[in-house]
């Protein structure tokens, strides 16, 4: 009886104008909800969950584009300086989507278990880093020990260029790294790119010596930003300083730069992985993601297929390293742990492999677990153990609570259950890929000689 | 009684120690001369002068005397991996599957032992404690600790792998990731809960840190002595028993049998009459307790210990496993040893003979420098036999 | 000149001797048989052929070109295409991905082309996709192209496996029992397949198979293995008459005249 109704329901809400004012109805409600109380993560997580809701209802392509913009360019930055909380959370979405649809080009269209994505994305922030600080004129001191007051290899304003850079020198990299291995098998694959990602890293703990690099386990710091145009900032006040209710600083507006940044390069992504998944190359990885043998039997070169999936990951991922040390302006080897690949991994495994929809679904369901569930409740937990309260029955004094059960230390549970629960139970992901359906071509054909010869 | 004895297969004991002492030997020998080698050869250049000026001893000198030292602690690192790779030999050579948790499974092994020792210990039972007692204590120790391992590399597999195993080759690895994620934090959230803190240190506790002396020699202005703990020689001894245990389980026993049987072909095992659940699951447990004895022993060597413990023995042992041959018992016994070696020779003279510029730091990373070039030259291993894809 | 020669071809696997010194012409147009008992080594010499293994010692002529130290792709590309003993098909793609999937080495679209979907891809994808669905209909799979390979029937998947093979152009095709496991009508069915894709198309087809009626009644030449080694080649006739094949199928002292049993 009720999923009857239930379906009924959904059915004609699906109908006629409905998805419409659906989804405006939530976009409005989250941005108002968000507005009135700025502090709750319940009205932020309302603005962000209406994203799906765009995707999820039938609505027409140019409406949902529009809605998606307006969301995106204008509603998520306003909200976002108005709370600066909420732009690291949204930033964080961006960074890790756009390295989880880098990732799934490996993992989810040509089935190589890469366990070390975060290395590409180590030598784009290292190659930022070094060439975008004083780096270069240290190379001869140990960390610690440089002098005040040097100036900078180049130019902030490099940025730009090196995002381009990037894509080439992470790409190589790609290939460098792909070309001895990639005609393992899977599960030995896996292993070794896990033990590249510890080299790399590795590297930048040591590489302070005999030449000093990396600058070791203290990192790289300053890097420079792009120079900000006062522009932008005046412009952007003007336009919302009203709404946002204080004036909003240079600094503030390089956090909205840089998750604009994210989001652009999210967007080509999603172009480059759709033309691809398209195309003679793309066809090539699922085949070989579905049956090696059978692909390489039907002339399909496997290697050199495989380091192609490899290199357009890794230049991905490359592009966004670049964008790391220039938004954080500190970059150490802590950021490039295996936990970082096992934690996109997860998120491309929950979202579901292959799918576009479902790896940016997945990205910010664990970012979002990660920065506002799990952090959430260190911080309630860290106010509890500064009353008086017990926990009854046990008698247990709250204050007595160990710092070490702070829960945003336990992303590793957060992963590790995520990768199990998945494959046990929805190895699929939660939005699992589709094929894409083709218009029979000699219909279309047959209609235009129809067409051409009335 | 004597029929007992004579039941028992000979040269099943026999065989694996001598191969012991052949790998260990060889491997020493080996390395020692390629060792020396370099030492005389860079001994002429800038690398033995910069020496000679630093501790006024020629670099050849300085590596003699070093020698019989990184040797032992080679020796007995290399045996706690080659006790944690037969853990992942045994699992690949009957499922062909990576368990990525392996590394956790011994990392709880390493916490219960040292969680018993440190709760006697704080009953001041340790302390007290008369020389007999100590080992009976640390044995107590190792014992719970590969109990506790080996029900847990159950339970693991029958939760995380049972229902995958007819999933794709990935679906399981994945899964087995997730399991060393979610354990490693498991322990830690159980440290922080019981002890306040995750960080745990073996008590010193019996005659352990007693080092036997062999003799002193001369380097340079220096001394060094040469001597052997009572550690090592617990690490190597108990490693070794569990080895011929485990080679006579395996290879002269019923249960033994049905394992290579099942390792050979599951469907025809089946047909034969074999429980291949119960002897997966059995895998499981000889590996994970294996697995909990090398935690144990690793704490006693090393004496700290931490949630994430596991994870570079656990890879450097998966790389042992594979350099010996995986599936193949012997190869990851080869493979251990000659990788702890490798690794401990690497360690000790890198540094000196890089004039500091790449040394210990490099040590962890060293192993899958060995694991990447045997999967490109020789991927069946030292040992194993060629296993080219079915097609 | 023969379309596809071998010069004592062998393959060990450790002791065992795979395929032992196996000599084989094959004319261009036929369409040839390799039957033998089980572990004969035909799968494994196919493989050989096909460059999943390379032969340990040997030669393998194909279209005057040497082929045993190209990779499987490489061979591909050269027109020997070939279908699998158990349906190797990619079954989460759909079926006209699959048949594009083997026109893999005659696509020409550049990974520029291809982004910006410049008019020289967008019209070389057009012309695939109509000569896919073409060979979708010679096959008998018409209308399932947007189906997922898995979710056809088994006999369609034998034939998309055929489709797919048939999409790189080939000059010659290597079945591996596409019989297998098919009623007397789907037998009879794509055994008439078979003698259009000779015909219409020209295409040599080199097949192994254990239905003796498909081979009997398709075959030109038969060519028989035993023990990794080709102990008979022939017209059916020929092979029927020939006592050392009833031997190797029927142990010593087998009453002739029993050929025509399934010896599967």
């Amino acid at each position: 009886m009720i999923p009857v109704f239930l379906k009924n329901t959904t059915k004609r809400l699906e109908q006629g104008l409905c998805p419409y004012i659906l989804i405006l109805v939530h976009m409005v409600l989250g941005t108002a909800l968000v507005y009135i109380s700025p502090r709750s993560n319940l009205a932020f997580l309302v603005l962000i969950t209406s994203f799906f809701s765009l995707y999820s209802f039938k609505a027409d392509r140019r409406f949902k584009l529009a809605a998606g913009m307006v969301l995106t360019l204008l509603i998520f930055p306003v909200v976002g300086v108005r709370n600066i909380f909420y732009l690291e959370v949204i930033f964080q979405i961006s960074v890790f989507s756009a390295l989880a649809l880098g990732l799934n080009i490996v993992v989810g269209f040509a089935g190589l278990l890469d366990l070390g994505y975060v290395a590409f994305y180590a030598v784009g922030a290292y190659l930022w880093a070094f060439f975008g600080s004083q780096q270069f004129y240290i190379l001869h001191f140990a960390p610690g020990t440089q002098p005040s007051h040097l100036p900078f290899l180049l130019p902030g304003d490099a940025f730009y260029l090196f995002v381009f850079v990037a894509i080439l020198v992470a790409a190589l990299t790609g290939i460098l790294l792909g070309t001895p291995v990639l005609r393992l098998r899977g599960d030995y694959l896996a292993i070794v790119t896990l033990g590249f990602g510890e080299v790399i890293r590795v590297l930048a703990n040591n590489l302070d010596k005999p030449l000093n690099f990396t600058n070791g386990p203290q990192g790289i710091t300053p890097i420079q930003q792009p120079t900000m145009p006062q522009v932008a900032v005046d412009g952007f006040n003007a336009l919302f300083g009203r709404v946002v209710g204080h004036t909003v600083s240079p600094a503030d507006m390089y956090n909205v730069m840089f998750y604009l940044f994210a989001l652009a390069v999210i967007i080509i992504i999603i172009f480059v992985t759709r033309r691809l998944d398209d195309s003679k190359i793309g066809r090539a990885w699922t085949a070989i993601r579905e049956d090696e043998t059978a692909a390489i039997a039907m002339g399909v070169p496997l290697v050199r297929m495989k380091l192609a999936a490899f290199a357009v990951g890794a230049s991905f991922a490359g592009v966004m390293g670049v964008l790391l040390a220039g938004s954080r302006t500190f970059i150490s080897p802590e950021s490039f742990s295996f936990m970082q690949s096992i934690g996109v991994l997860s998120m491309v495994i929950l979202g579901g492999s292959g799918s576009i929809p479902g790896v940016i679904l997945g990205a910010a369901t664990v970012t979002i677990l990660n920065l506002q569930v799990l952090q959430g409740l260190s911080l309630y937990l860290s106010q509890l153990r500064q009353t008086d309260a017990v926990i009854p029955i046990i008698n247990f004094a709250w204050a007595n609570l160990s710092s070490q059960l702070d829960p945003a230390k336990y992303q590793r549970l957060l992963f590790g259950l995520i990768l199990i629960l998945m494959m046990i139970f929805r190895p699929a992901g939660l939005i699992p890929s589709q094929r894409r359906k083709r218009e029979p071509a000699s219909d279309e054909a047959e209609a235009k000689e129809y067409h051409g010869t009335p | 009684m004597k029929r007992f004895l004579k039941s028992i297969n000979i040269r099943e004991l026999l065989r694996p120690i001598g191969q012991m002492i052949l790998f260990s030997l060889g491997s020493t020998i080996v390395l020692s001369v390629i060792v020396l080698l370099l030492a005389l050869i860079l001994d002429r250049t800038v690398v033995g002068q910069t020496l000679i000026e630093r501790l006024n001893v020629s670099l050849f000198t300085y590596t003699l005397v070093n020698l019989p030292q990184v040797a032992i602690d080679g020796l007995t690192i290399g045996f706690v991996y080659a006790a944690i790779a037969l853990g992942y030999t045994m699992v690949y050579g009957v499922l062909e599957f990576i368990n990525f948790a392996h590394s956790e499974i011994f990392a709880v092994g390493a916490f219960v032992g040292v969680e018993i020792l440190i709760a006697l210990e704080k009953f001041g039972i340790l302390s007290n404690a008369s020389l007999v007692m100590a080992y009976i204590y640390l044995i107590l120790a190792i014992v719970a600790g590969m109990l506790a391992a080996g029900a847990l590399a159950v339970t693991v597999e029958r939760v995380a792998y049972r229902p995958l195993r007819h999933a794709s080759r990935l679906v399981p690895l994945i899964s087995a990731i997730g399991v060393s994620f979610l354990l490693q934090d498991v322990i830690r959230l159980t440290e922080s809960l019981t002890s306040g803190q995750f960080n745990r240190i073996m008590p010193t506790f019996g005659n352990f840190d007693h080092r036997i002396l062999f003799g002193k020699m001369a380097m340079g202005a220096t001394q060094i002595t040469l001597g052997v703990s009572i550690k090592s020689i617990i690490v190597i001894v108990s490693a070794v028993l569990m080895l011929v245990g485990l080679n006579y389980l395996v290879n002269a026993t019923r249960i033994g049998k049905a394992i290579r049987a099942v390792a050979q072909d599951h469907s025809t095992a089946s047909l034969m009459g074999i429980d291949v659940n119960r002897i997966i699951s059995l895998t499981f447990l000889v590996g994970g307790m294996l697995g909990g004895a090398a935690g144990v022993l690793y704490a006693l060597k090393f004496t700290r210990i931490d949630p994430f413990v596991g994870f570079f023995p656990g890879l450097k042992a998966f790389t042992a496993a594979v350099l010996g041959g995986i599936g193949n018992m012997t190869g990851a016994l080869l493979g251990g040893i000659v990788l702890g070696m490798l690794e401990t020779y690497a360690g000790s003279f890198m540094g000196v003979f890089t004039m500091g510029a790449a040394g210990t730091e490099y040590k962890d990373i060293f192993a899958f420098s060995i694991l990447i070039l045997v999967l490109i030259f020789r991927p069946q291993g030292l040992m194993g036999e060629n296993v080219a894809q079915k097609a | 000149m023969a379309l596809l020669e071998t010069v004592d071809v062998v393959k060990r696997f450790g002791g065992l001797t795979a395929v032992n010194k196996v000599n084989f012409k094959l004319d261009q147009g036929r369409i040839v048989s390799i039957i033998g008992p089980n572990g004969a080594g035909k799968t494994t010499f196919f493989n050989c052929l096909t460059g999943i293994y390379h032969p340990d010692e040997g030669q393998i002529i194909f279209n005057g070109r040497p082929l045993h130290r190209l990779r499987p792709d490489q061979i591909a590309s050269h027109g020997l295409s070939r279908t699998f003993q158990n349906i190797r098909l990619f079954g989460n793609m759909s079926v006209i991905e699959n048949i594009l999937v083997g026109m893999h080495v005659h696509l020409r679209q550049s990974p520029l082309s291809t982004l910006f979907h410049l008019p020289s891809f967008k019209k070389e994808e057009k012309e695939a996709e109509l000569k896919a669905e073409e060979l979708m209909t010679y096959v008998g799979l018409k209308g399932v192209g947007n189906e997922l390979a898995k979710n056809l029937p088994y006999g369609g998947q034998r034939r998309l496996e055929i489709a797919r093979a048939l999409a790189a152009d080939p000059l010659m095709l290597l079945l591996d029992e596409p019989a297998a496991g098919m009623n007397p009508q789907e037998t009879e069915e794509v055994t008439r397949l078979f003698r259009r894709i000779r015909d219409q198309k020209g295409i040599t087809i080199l097949l192994i198979e254990h239905d003796m009626r498909v081979v009997m009644n398709i075959s030109e030449l038969i060519c028989v293995m035993d023990y990794g080694e080709k102990i008979a080649e022939g017209t059916p006739d020929e092979i029927r008459a020939d006592t050392r094949v009833i031997e190797a199928y029927l142990g010593r002292g087998a009453v002739a005249g029993q050929h025509e049993k399934k010896v599967a």
